[in-house]
Formats: C-alpha cells, sequence, structure tokens
C-alpha cells in the first residue's frame, strides 16, 4: 500500500504531501521524507554516469525504513517526486509508470496560472488526481 | 588505512580483550584498602594498564615479538559472572544522567550551529560520555559462557598480615563456595594460574612478622607465586597528588575525598612493581605456555586433512543432536572449549593470525553442532582478528554481519552480545570512515534495546551521519529528533532537550514546517518541564503562531504558551511576535496641522481633490522667490523634516492587525509607544543612551536580553507614559483567520518633538508584545503610493507639536442620510469653535453646488417650506450670494463681519437639492483664520465630506411641439412617472421659467390632475398650454439672471395652497445649476425650462413633520419641429367684392418664423411660373431663381450666418389662370434667429371664385456658408413645403 507521496521543489521545500493512511502519522511521514532528501542529494550528486541511466528520473529505491520503502523520481527542473509505501516486493515497471502518471499530474497542476511556481500544490483537482494514481498503483498499471 | 591498533577501537581491543585477573582476598585486606577509600582492586587497577611493558613473546610457530602496550583486568571473583539485567541497566541510566548534569550549563546558550557542529564533529569533540557508555554497555555483556577471553587467566589471593593463620586463609580462599560459577560449573579449566600475595598494612605495624610470614608462605605455595606488598606507608597527613592516578578510573565522583591519602611514593612503587612482574613473569610467560600446549593438542586432533575428514564425519553424526544455543555440551575440556581458549589467548597476545585460524575452524564446528551462540561469538572475534590484521573489508563485514543476525535470531539470551557486537561492528566502520554504515548499524541495535540505550545509539547513529561525507544533515535531524523522543521516554529530559536543540540547526529556515514546529514545540515544553521557562517561551513562541497547523494543534500550542507564560509568574515581553501579526505597509497616519477634518470620510479621501476644492480659497504661500539664488524662506529645520501637529489635538494611527491562527485571540491594552521632548535633536541619542545604561540594571524576564531594539521600546514606554502626552488604549478580538484595523491615538500635551516609535500589546493579559515602525520601510512605502499631504521625505512618524490653535468643528444638521431625487432640503451648517481665540475671515467651498448651496441669513427667519413660497408683496430685491463659480465647485465667503468668538456656536442656513440618484458624495471644505496668531500656521481649513443616497422618485420629461393654429403658442405635454418603490407623491405645482414665456393648463380654465396624487409606480400626462409673450413688450427688459417664470397650480383649480416661487434662492439658484448641468447652450431666449414641484405624501402618522418638497427640472426645451421655417399664412372666410376695378386685391398676410438659430435670408418670389417644383436639382436659369443670381447683395450684412432663402412659386396647377400674384414684400427679408416677421402677399383675381391657396408651394433655400452661394449646384437642398392651411 501506497503510504504516501510528496512533491518537493527544487530548493528542497516540500510542495505537496499526501499521507494515504488512517492514522495520524504526518509527522513520522514528514520526516521520512525529509529524510529521504539526504539519499536524493546523494545519488545526484554521484551519479554513475553511464549512458542508460544519464537521463533517468526515476532514482528507485531510496533506502528502506522501518517498515516503509522510499521511491524517489527527479524531474528536469529538480522537482523531486518521493513516494512511501509499505510493500515489500514493488515491480520496478509499476514504480516508473506511477511515477510517470504522477509527473503528468503535476505538470497539469503547475500549468495552471493561478499556481504560483515554488508555492505549495493547493489544487483540489491534483490531490483528486493523485489519489487516483494511487489507487489504481499495481492494479496492472495500463489506465 | 592507518595501523588498526591505533585507531580508538585497536586501543579499546587491547584494553577489554585482556587478560582477567580474579582477585580473592579476606576481609581484612578490604579494610586496609578502605582507608584509602578505595577497595583493594581499585587500588591495584591504575597500575594493572602498562604503556611499554616490553615483554618478548613467541608465538605458536616460534615467531618472536615483543608486546608493549598491555592490561590486565582485575577483577573480584564476586564480579565474575554475567551482571544483573536490572542493575546494569540502572547504572546505564546514572552515566546518562551524570552526563546530563555535565551538559546542563549550555542549556541555556544558542542552540548550536551547523557549521559548528561540523567542526565539532570534524574535531572528534563528540560527547564523550558515549564512550564510557558504550563500554559499560560492552561490560554488560562480559562474563558470557560461550567465549573464553573473559575466563580469568589468573587468580591473585590477598590476606592481610593481620589475618590469623594465613596460610589456611590462603587454602580458604581458594576452596570456598564462592568461586565464580564459571570455575565451579567447569566450563573453564579450574586449574588456573593462582599468585599469592601478603598485604602490609604499614600503620598496623613493622614489616617483621610479615616477612616471616612470606616465607612460610614461600614454602607452601612456592617461592615464585608468593609476594609480599606494603601499603599506607605514608604519614598520617594526607598526601597531595599531582594528578590522582585513580581519579580517572573513579566513575563516581561524588566520593571525592582523598583517594590513596596514606599511600607514598614507595607504597606506589612497590605497587607497579608487583603489577609489572605479575603481568610480565606470571601471567604472560603462563599464556604463552598454555596457546603452545594447546595448539599442540588442537594440530594433533584437528589439523591435518585426516583430521579434518574425522571431525566431519563425527559431527555429522550428532547432526540430530537437539539445538541448544548456549549448552552445557562444551566442557573445558572438550576439543571446541580449548580451542577457544586457545584463540582467545593468541588474540589477547595479539597473535591474530592464531586466532583467526582457531576461530576459522571453531565456526564451521559450531555451526554444524548449530550452537548458535558460540557461533555467532567466534565470528565476531574473527571479525575483529580480521579488523586488527587489517584485512579485506568484506571479511570484516561478513563475519560482524554474521555474528549480528546470528545473536539477533536467539533472541533475548542473544540481546546483550547483539549490541556488543553492534558496537564493535561501527567501530570497525568508523574506523575505515564508513560513517553511514555504521550509522545504520547504530539504528539496527537501538532497536534492539530498551529506550535509553536506544536513545544513546541513534544519538550516535546521527553523529556517524553528520560525519559521513558529505554529510548528511537531515538524516542527521531525523536520528537526534528520534533520539530525543526516546531519551524522553526514558525520563531524560535534559538529554532530550539537547538532542532536539541540535536538531533545530538542521531543520532552521527550512519549509519544512511541521517538523520545525514539533521540534520547537517539544523543546518548549521540555524546557518547561524543567523549569527554565525563559529558554523555554523562545522556542514555543516558533510555534505559537503556526497557521498552517489544524485548529486543535493551534489550541494545544496556545494553550501550553500561555501556561509556560503564567509558570513564568512575570510578565513576558516579546519583541516582534507574530501573534497577531502587524502588517506594517498598512500604517496610516491621521493628523491635523492646517488641515482639519470634521469626519471620518473627509480623512481617506484623496489629498488631490482637496487641494483641487481649496485652490482658490487657500492664500498662496507668501514665499515666491524671486530668483533662484534666494534662499528658500527661512522654515525652521525640523518643520521640514517631520509633521506638524498641534498639542492638544489627537494623531491617529491606523494598522491592520491579523490573527494567523484560526482561533480567535484577544488582545487588550494595545497602544503606542511615543517620545516626546522638547528638544527636537536630543531625542534619539538619550533614548539610545537611557537604553545602553539599563541593559544591566534590566531585571524583567525578557528573553532577548541583549536585544536593544526591545529594551529600547520598553524605556520610551516606561519613560512617557503618561506624562506629555495622551495615549489610547484599545481592546479587541481577533476571530480566527480574522483581519482588523485598530485605531490608535496619541494626544500630545506640550510642544516639543513627538515621535511614534512602535505599538505594544498585550496578549491574553500575560504576553506583552513589542513591535516597532520601522521607518525606513514606511519612507519606501511613502515614496512609492501617495501619501498624504505628499511630504514624501518626511518621516511619517515624526512630528513637531505647536502649541494649541483653534479650530472649529463642523456638523451640518436635518442632513438626511437617504433622501428621494429631487428633494428640497434646508440644513443647518452649525460650526463650534472650543478654542478660547475667535476665528474670523471664513470662507467655504463645496464641491458640487448643484446638490450643496450655501443660503442665506434671512431663510432661517421663515419655518420651511413656507420660506419658499412666493409672498403677495415680495418687495425684496433677488439675495444674490457673492458666490463665485470656481474651477471646481462653489466658493462662497461668509459675510466680512461673521466672526466667531472663542467657545462660541455659529450657525449658516445651507440647501440641499438631490438632483440625481444614486450614491453622492459631497465635500466641503470651510477656510477660517486664527486672530493673533503667532504661530507658522495662520489658517486652517476644515474639511467634511458628507455620503447619501438618492433613491429615485419621479421622472419628469417634457415634450414640447409647436401649436399648429397658433405660431406664439406650443403645446407641452409633461410625462411624469413615480418611480419610487412605495412612495406616493402629490403633484403641487409646473412652472415655466423665463419671462417670455407663460405657461396654463389645458384646458384654460380646467384643473390639471385634480386628485394630486401620483402613487409607485404610475404613469401621467398632462398638457399645457406655452405662450410666448410679445416679444416686443420684453425688449426693453434688461437681461438678467433671474428668473421670471409663470406657474400652473397642478390639482383642485381652488386649491389655496400658495404657489413657490421659482425666482428665487434657492430654487433659481439650484434651476441654474441644473440648466448648466443639462446643457451647454444658454444664450438665445428660446429655450425654455420647467420645473415641477411636488410633495411627499406623508402618512397620517408623520402628518407634524414638514412636508417634505421635491422639485424637478427639466431645461432647454424647444419646440420641437422638422421644418427650420414656419410659415402662416392668414386666410380669410369669404371677401366680398363687386369687382367694380379691374381686379380684387386680396392681401394674405404672411407670418415667418424662423425656427432656427441663426440669421436666415427669405426671398419670397411671387412673379416666377412655370416651375418644376419636384425638381432637385434646379438649373440655375430657371425665373425662380432670380434674386439669388446676385447672391453677394443679398448676404451682404449677414456676413457668418447661414442663409435661407424662401421663393414663392406660382401654383402649378392650371387653375389659376386667372389670378395673379404679388408681394407686399420687398424681394427677400432676412430673419433674425428665432425671429418672426410678417409679410402680405397679395393676390388679385378678377373673377370670383373660391381659390384654394392649399394647393401652393412655397420653396425656401438653405444655405450654410454664404461662400457657397457661387455653387448652384446647392440647390439640391431646396425643400418644399405645402402651405396647407387656407380658408
Amino acid at each position: 500500500m501506497i503510504v504516501c507521496v510528496s512533491v518537493v521543489g527544487h530548493q528542497n521545500n516540500p510542495l505537496y504531501l499526501q499521507s494515504f493512511t488512517e492514522e495520524d502519522d504526518a509527522l513520522k511521514l514528514h520526516h521520512v521524507v525529509h529524510c529521504s532528501l539526504d539519499v536524493i542529494d546523494e545519488r545526484v550528486n554521484n551519479p554513475k554516469k553511464t549512458g542508460s541511466t544519464l537521463n533517468e528520473t526515476f532514482l528507485g529505491l531510496l533506502y528502506p525504513t522501518e517498515n516503509y520503502k522510499v521511491y524517489g523520481y527527479l524531474t528536469n527542473t529538480k522537482v523531486k517526486f518521493i513516494l512511501v509505501t509499505t510493500d515489500v516486493d514493488v515491480r520496478d515497471a509499476d514504480m516508473r509508470n506511477f511515477f510517470r502518471r504522477f509527473h503528468s499530474a503535476y505538470v497539469d497542476a503547475v500549468s495552471n496560472p493561478f499556481h504560483v511556481p515554488g508555492k505549495k500544490i493547493t489544487s483540489r483537482s491534483f490531490a483528486e488526481r493523485v489519489s487516483t494514481i494511487v489507487k489504481s498503483f499495481g492494479l496492472g498499471g495500463a489506465v | 588505512m592507518a595501523d588498526p591498533s591505533a585507531s580508538y577501537l585497536g586501543k579499546t581491543l587491547i584494553e577489554e580483550i585482556s587478560p582477567v585477573v580474579m582477585v580473592l582476598g579476606t576481609p581484612l585486606v578490604e579494610d586496609s584498602s578502605r582507608k584509602n577509600g578505595l577497595s583493594f582492586v581499585d587500588t591495584l587497577r591504575p597500575f594493572s594498564l602498562f604503556h611499554d611493558i616490553d615483554v618478548p613473546v613467541r608465538t605458536a610457530s616460534d615467531q618472536p615479538y615483543r608486546l608493549h602496550k598491555f592490561k590486565l583486568r582485575l577483577h573480584y571473583a564476586s564480579e565474575i559472572h554475567q551482571p544483573d539485567v536490572e542493575a546494569s541497566e540502572e547504572h546505564l541510566k546514572n552515566v546518562v544522567t551524570r552526563a546530563s548534569d555535565v551538559d546542563t550549563s549550555d542549556l541555556r546558550s544558542d542552540p548550536p550551529q551547523i557549521d559548528s557542529l561540523l567542526e565539532a564533529a570534524e574535531s572528534e569533540s563528540l560527547p564523550s560520555w558515549f564512550q564510557i557508555f558504550n563500554k559499560e554497555l560492552i561490560h554488560i555483556a562480559s562474563f558470557s559462557e560461550h567465549e573464553a577471553f573473559d575466563h580469568p587467566v589468573a587468580c591473585l589471593l590477598v590476606v592481610s598480615s593481620k589475618d590469623e593463620q594465613p596460610i589456611n586463609k590462603f587454602v580458604e580462599l581458594f576452596d570456598t563456595n564462592q568461586l565464580p560459577s564459571l570455575l565451579s560449573d567447569s566450563i573453564m579449566d579450574p586449574k588456573i594460574l593462582k599468585h599469592y600475595l601478603l598485604l602490609h598494612d604499614n600503620q598496623d605495624g613493622a614489616l617483621e612478622t610479615d616477612i616471616k610470614m612470606l616465607t612460610e608462605m614461600r614454602s607452601t605455595f612456592g617461592s615464585n607465586e608468593c609476594r609480599l606488598l606494603t601499603i599506607n606507608s605514608a604519614e598520617d597527613g594526607s598526601t597531595d597528588w599531582q594528578d590522582n592516578p585513580w581519579i580517572p578510573h573513579k566513575i563516581d565522583a561524588s566520593i571525592s575525598q582523598d583517594l590513596g591519602c596514606l599511600l607514598n611514593m614507595d607504597d606506589i612503587n612497590e605497587m607497579k612493581n608487583f603489577m609489572q612482574d605479575l603481568a610480565s613473569k606470571h601471567i604472560i610467560p603462563h599464556m604463552e605456555q598454555k596457546i603452545r600446549v594447546l595448539n599442540q593438542q588442537v594440530s594433533a586432533t584437528r589439523k591435518g586433512f585426516r583430521n579434518q575428514i574425522k571431525n566431519l564425519w563425527w559431527r555429522k553424526g550428532k547432526e540430530d543432536a537437539p539445538e541448544t544455543s548456549s549448552g552445557q555440551m562444551y566442557a573445558f575440556n572438550s576439543i571446541e572449549s580449548q580451542m577457544r581458549v586457545l584463540g582467545d589467548y593468541a588474540f589477547m597476545l595479539r597473535d591474530y593470525e592464531l586466532a583467526l585460524s582457531n576461530y576459522r575452524l571453531l565456526s564451521t564446528d559450531y555451526k554444524l553442532d548449530k550452537a548458535w551462540k558460540r557461533y555467532a561469538g567466534v565470528q565476531e572475534m574473527m571479525g575483529l582478528a580480521f579488523f586488527m590484521l587489517d584485512q579485506s573489508k568484506k571479511d570484516v563485514e561478513y563475519c560482524m554481519e554474521n555474528a549480528l543476525s546470528t545473536y539477533l535470531k536467539l533472541g533475548s539470551s542473544g540481546q546483550r552480545n547483539v549490541t556488543r557486537c553492534g558496537l564493535w561492528w561501527t567501530e570497525i566502520l568508523k574506523a575505515r570512515d564508513q560513517y553511514k554504515e555504521a550509522a545504520g548499524v547504530y539504528f539496527r541495535i537501538s532497536n534492539e534495546e530498551p529506550s535509553l540505550q536506544a536513545a544513546v545509539m541513534l544519538e550516535q547513529a546521527s553523529y556517524c551521519y553528520l560525519l559521513s561525507k558529505p554529510p548528511m544533515l537531515r538524516k542527521y535531524g531525523f536520528h537526534l529528533v528520534l533520539a530525543g523522543n526516546r531519551y524522553y521516554i526514558s525520563e531524560q529530559r535534559k538529554h532530550a532537550i539537547r538532542a532536539y536543540r541540535s536538531a533545530t540547526s538542521v531543520y532552521k529556515g527550512n519549509a519544512w514546517s511541521f517538523i520545525n514546529d514539533h521540534v520547537h514545540y517539544h523543546i518548549g515544553k521540555w524546557y518547561s518541564f524543567i523549569e527554565i521557562f525563559d529558554v523555554a517561551l523562545q522556542h514555543l513562541l516558533e510555534v505559537v503562531a503556526c497557521s498552517h497547523q489544524s485548529v486543535a494543534t493551534q489550541e494545544l500550542f496556545l494553550k501550553d504558551f500561555l501556561q509556560t507564560v503564567q509558570k513564568l509568574g512575570k510578565a513576558f515581553e516579546v519583541f516582534s511576535m507574530q501573534l497577531p501579526v502587524i502588517n506594517i505597509p498598512s500604517l496610516k497616519v491621521l493628523f491635523e496641522d492646517q488641515r482639519t477634518y470634521g469626519s471620518v470620510g473627509a480623512v481617506n479621501i484623496k489629498e488631490s481633490l482637496w487641494k483641487c476644492l481649496e485652490e482658490d480659497m487657500i492664500p498662496l504661500l507668501p514665499a515666491a522667490r524671486t530668483n533662484w539664488l534666494e534662499s528658500q524662506p527661512k522654515l525652521s529645520k525640523n518643520l521640514k523634516d517631520s509633521n506638524i501637529c498641534v498639542a492638544g489635538e489627537p494623531i491617529r494611527v491606523e494598522i491592520e492587525f491579523r490573527n494567523p491562527l484560526k482561533i480567535p485571540i484577544s488582545v487588550s491594552g494595545a497602544s503606542l509607544i511615543c517620545q516626546l521632548s522638547a528638544e527636537p535633536e536630543s531625542v534619539e541619542s538619550a533614548v539610545v543612551n537611557q537604553a545602553d545604561n539599563n541593559v544591566d540594571g534590566n531585571s524583567s524576564a525578557t528573553v532577548f536580553q541583549n536585544d536593544s531594539e526591545l529594551i529600547k521600546l520598553k524605556r520610551s514606554w516606561e519613560q512617557d507614559a503618561g506624562s506629555s502626552f495622551v495615549l489610547s488604549e484599545v481592546d479587541f478580538s481577533l476571530g480566527g483567520s480574522e483581519t482588523t484595523v485598530i485605531q490608535f491615538v496619541v494626544t500630545p500635551k506640550v510642544e516639543g518633538i513627538l515621535n511614534i516609535v512602535g505599538v505594544r500589546w498585550k496578549l491574553s493579559d500575560s504576553v506583552i508584545g513589542y513591535h516597532s515602525f520601522d521607518t525606513t520601510v514606511l519612507k519606501k512605502k511613502t515614496v512609492k503610493g501617495r501619501r498624504r499631504g505628499g511630504q514624501y521625505a518626511k518621516s511619517p512618524l515624526k512630528f513637531t507639536v505647536i502649541k494649541s490653535l483653534p479650530k472649529l468643528e463642523c456638523c451640518i444638521h436635518h442632513l438626511p442620510s437617504k433622501a428621494y431625487a429631487g428633494e428640497l432640503h434646508r440644513l443647518v451648517l452649525e460650526l463650534k469653535n472650543r478654542s478660547k481665540f475667535p476665528i474670523k475671515n471664513m470662507k467655504m467651498k463645496i464641491s458640487d453646488p448643484r446638490f450643496l448651496n450655501a443660503g442665506s441669513l434671512d431663510d432661517m427667519k421663515i419655518e420651511f417650506p413656507i420660506c419658499l413660497e412666493k409672498r403677495i408683496n415680495s418687495k425684496e430685491s433677488i439675495v444674490q450670494p457673492n458666490d463665485v463659480e470656481g474651477s471646481n465647485g462653489l466658493l462662497f465667503s461668509f459675510p466680512e463681519d461673521c466672526v466667531i468668538e472663542g467657545e462660541t456656536t455659529f450657525t449658516w442656513p445651507l440647501w440641499l437639492h438631490t438632483s440625481t440618484t444614486g450614491r453622492i458624495s459631497l465635500y466641503m471644505s470651510i477656510y477660517y483664520e486664527m486672530e493673533n496668531s503667532s504661530n507658522d500656521i495662520r489658517y486652517r481649513t476644515l474639511r467634511t465630506q458628507y455620503d447619501l443616497e438618492v433613491l429615485p422618485s419621479l421622472d419628469m420629461s417634457v415634450h414640447v411641439a409647436p401649436c399648429p393654429s397658433r405660431l406664439q403658442e406650443f403645446l407641452v405635454r409633461m410625462d411624469v412617472t413615480n418611480r419610487s418603490s412605495s412612495e406616493s407623491f402629490l403633484l403641487h405645482q409646473f412652472s415655466s421659467v423665463g419671462h417670455n414665456w407663460e405657461i396654463s393648463s389645458l384646458p384654460p380654465d380646467g384643473a390639471v390632475h385634480p386628485s394630486q396624487m401620483l402613487t409607485a409606480g404610475q404613469a401621467l400626462s398632462c398638457f399645457f398650454k406655452l405662450k410666448k409673450c410679445n416679444d416686443l413688450a420684453s425688449e426693453g427688459m434688461p437681461s438678467s439672471t433671474t428668473l421670471h417664470g409663470s406657474d400652473v397650480r397642478l390639482g383642485p383649480h381652488d386649491s389655496e395652497k400658495a404657489l413657490f416661487d421659482i425666482s428665487r434662492a434657492p430654487l433659481a439658484n439650484f434651476h441654474s445649476y441644473e440648466r448648466l448641468d443639462q446643457g451647454k447652450s444658454i444664450q438665445g431666449s428660446s429655450n425654455v425650462d420647467f420645473i415641477l414641484i411636488s410633495q411627499l405624501k406623508q402618512n397620517a402618522s408623520a402628518a407634524s413633520d414638514p412636508p417634505r418638497l421635491f422639485s424637478h427640472h427639466s431645461c432647454h426645451h424647444r419646440q420641437e419641429s422638422k421644418s427650420l421655417i414656419h410659415l402662416l399664412v392668414v386666410g380669410y372666410n369669404g371677401v366680398q367684392e363687386t369687382f367694380s376695378h379691374e381686379g380684387c386685391i386680396i392681401v394674405l398676410p404672411i407670418v415667418l418664423r424662423n425656427m432656427h438659430d441663426a440669421c436666415v435670408i427669405v426671398v419670397i418670389d411671387q412673379a416666377a411660373s412655370q416651375v418644376d417644383v419636384r425638381g432637385t436639382a434646379l438649373p440655375s436659369n430657371g425665373n425662380v431663381w432670380n434674386p439669388v443670381k446676385n447672391p453677394r447683395e443679398i448676404t451682404q450684412g449677414t456676413d457668418g450666418h447661414s442663409d435661407i432663402c424662401i421663393s414663392f412659386s406660382p401654383p402649378y396647377t392650371q387653375t389659376l389662370t386667372n389670378a395673379i400674384w404679388g408681394s407686399s414684400t420687398p424681394g427677400h427679408l432676412q430673419l433674425e434667429d428665432n425671429s418672426m416677421t410678417r409679410s402680405g402677399s397679395r393676390t388679385t383675381t378678377l373673377t370670383p371664385n373660391t381659390y384654394k391657396a392649399s394647393r401652393r408651394v412655397i420653396a425656401w433655400f438653405y444655405h450654410p456658408s454664404h461662400g457657397n452661394w457661387k455653387r448652384p449646384n446647392l440647390a439640391r437642398k431646396a425643400r418644399f413645403v405645402t402651405i396647407n392651411n387656407l380658408n
């Protein structure tokens, strides 16, 4: 199950963080997402620049914590998408697909002329779309 | 990589994995030692570490090497067992608590910065108690039976010389059942090296007997194994140790009495020698010996191919043996135990190769035996051995991982070993700069530990993240938060605070507000638990204005904040508190210098509007520089850079307050902070000095002790309150997310320089917030925005207070806030002079004279509306108010003799006429001068503004049509509609304006609309006849602006109600403004204006009220006609003629009227014939155009005007062959604009008949400019008018 998705701006400021659990664990997820930025930084600054991964946006599994696995995705504007899941084995293809769709949702959201770049995403339709994507995650993907 | 043994871990291993010496002593031995405040073991302990022992050793394969650093671990026999869990945890807790006490001092200082943390981490000045703690943790796991390095290598038996029969005591000591379980349970070889020591206490007497005893011992136990040790040889005095060797070993610093006070240098040297001998001459050779023996045994049984096969075979048979974790299955004489001993001994003597080879063998054995704990222990040792050998990382990691996970699998029995193994591993990783991995290991082992240990582990993990390259700050922060949490759970609040405080530096200034809030809130709360309230508040302040949190969280934060403030017990003062938020750019200063304001609305009007209004009224500045060389007129300097205000008059400051929270907050006692000083220059410096002087003496609980800004504000608040100015205090409450504008008032009482420096308020009656007005911000804003007064360079918050001046107050009585359109009101302007000085030379300017007009004093004498009625003998001349049409509005000067004495009031009538609907703002400015004004200000203006809403009432439109039968008469149709929603109106009177017009009802004597009533929504049309009086009669009258008119009463004809006089003020005035408004062309008298006067139908209840009058004006009406020339031929009904002469001459009078504004020339040509009247393009040779042939002649004297020619043409019908037309007038006549002329048309007829003149055609010609006369094709504009009225 996906626990949380979040968007982090290029200055590592949180733009969007949505948890999909019932419990009141927002703080914990904030911490988890915040910590994963360290790993992203590390990956970005020491990239193993082989041809195939040079333009790769999907960062893969960032790190496993106690109960969670954290996946990352880096857009070309250095906006990071971070996903926290409790699933033990996730197929890479599923994850890539998820991030691809999430990215397009994000692009649509920030293309809104009323969105201020660098500010939190408050669009309700974005939230709805994200929750649809999250719900359909792992169900075969192709939607 | 550096030498592993030089690393921290290497040193630790040398100390921790070293031979254990079991000490058995009699109680008397202890007694002797106690005299020094030390136990016997503690007495010896400083000397059990040898830095350069230099012992030659040979390995099992006879490789010689030397040991330099060496350590013996001394333990009482009673200590050699696995430590009790609870006791050890208590011990750990003590360690942590002690560390927290040490750190308390810097709890009040600022939290560390990232940079300094990084620096500290580089220099490895991490909290040193971690090492102590880690050692203690490792000690918890010591003396396990599954590993041999904790097993005693030697036994030291100590008997005091005072003991009776010491030989027996020695025997007894070893034989009692007090021996550790390791020995008694035959886990280790009971035949261990024994050493006998006779302790002599010098205080108890001489040595002689002891030496005798020693020889006795030597004979009994062997000469090498016995020894005499003398202690307490010092005189009774206390020996002062420069650096007491025992203090570093004493963890309990509480026992700070003189350690070793009875030991002198000789004693110490003797102890040193004893220990060195013990190590180098007994223990190390013993171990070496044992290694050889064991190695031979192991080689015999296990080494070699044959042995290995055999071993495997043998093990296989045991495969179905029960799986035991620790198991007693390996006795001390089993080959496995011996191998372990061999390995451990080799390890202790630093023969790591040998140790490793044995461990390797063992680990396969144990694995096959499924003796997991032992297996893990061996793996652990292998890892360490690999490390010490500086072998590949991979091997080390593999072994440690193996060990750790195996211990983990064991569950609770392996828990302590997990921790120890983890700690070893982290140290290995740290030694290899793999900090990140070390942090991961710390985190793993923290999961297995109770919260206190976990907290310390996590904190160490966080430091590892900090040390990793590049530093992983976020993980550092996160682990610190986790650690802090665990600390808090295990009631180590100071540690919790310390951890969180370090974490704040990571989260500072970034947008992760949830985390930030959590950290600050908890720090604040914990500080308040340990009763450091001021720091607690400092942190709570950070979170109290969190707008992003949920309502519940906000309430919690605020509640805790306020509770902490209460606990503080003092007024808590905050500079720039964010609760509520002050919107500085919204700051607005309202003050009065020359310009005074009569109403709130007037203040908010743009200055430019007032300037425009007052343009003509205010005298120009006398400072007209004749040339640029002359300096500016002398204005005192302070007047130039500050605003002027008058003592005793309030300055209002409006600021916007916003509540960032979703819960309501209450603010009380909000007021401005001001400084008022008599000397302009010294204000600033005085305050600053005071602030500096009072820093030390400031005893209140200010968080920012060094914040001079706050102190400055506080100073000015305390200093000036109530002395030279009066401040208003405002209490208000703000709902969730509410924004409100608060007005503050400061009233200076004396002259000087007034500075408004800030604002102060009280939140929830406990927190005092200060906020200073940063003038630089304001100035910036001033330049950008339009500031009142246009004094851009001035600071808006600095004022020069001048002597008090008279100030007029104004109020208008009877001004309705709501009125119907057209309503006429008499208002009373009341001016009040509260000062003692008289006021003179008053002028008034009104923005829109159409609405508001000054009356005359006479208007006040008679009651409204009777004063407007026509008086029969109105002999008085029309009052012409001396008003001047200004560029914008109306300037009205009060009579010269109007002086308002001090403390009197003055009234003047005003007239209000609401001519249009909608919301209307009226601006009025009154100018007045002060007598005996020696000040900079000679005059002042009073600005007022009134708003009223005008509702639609009656809609009047007038249509004027020429009367078909009379040229001088017109038919007037008045359409009136009641547009109001509910009111009914009574129509009263309909008047035409102009001295040459006369209006009468149609029919002449009938009543027009007898009921008068017009209910809501009703429409009505009335008809009137408008007659033009004889022009010639009025010719002589001078044209004046006075309005003469005629009126028609609407309603019952016999009504005795008086008509209203439209020719006097104010109706006449308003009418002229209406005329101005409705159209520009006022010249020419042919236009007619109408006025409808009506009353509001009042309810019975309000009958006593004066009637409400309405007047509606409709201006510039003309007789509407399509034609430009009206022609009327007066016909005859019949002419009797005898025809005795040649013929009968009939003169048909023709009346011509020019309906056009321009002069017209009419040509009547009756001689023409044969004209194609329908032709549109008349040829120039036609007879009809004859007179036009010489246009210059015609148009002489009419220059510039358009001309119109009219020519009569003979009928084109065949009937008039026997009649000849002639004209009594010249061929052409000139018609002035809007004028009328008479002409005659003569007809001569020879036979009696009835002639129809109706068929006749008159053609006229219009030409716009006489230059175009030359162009005949302009005749296209000719029109044809049929005479249709004859007979």
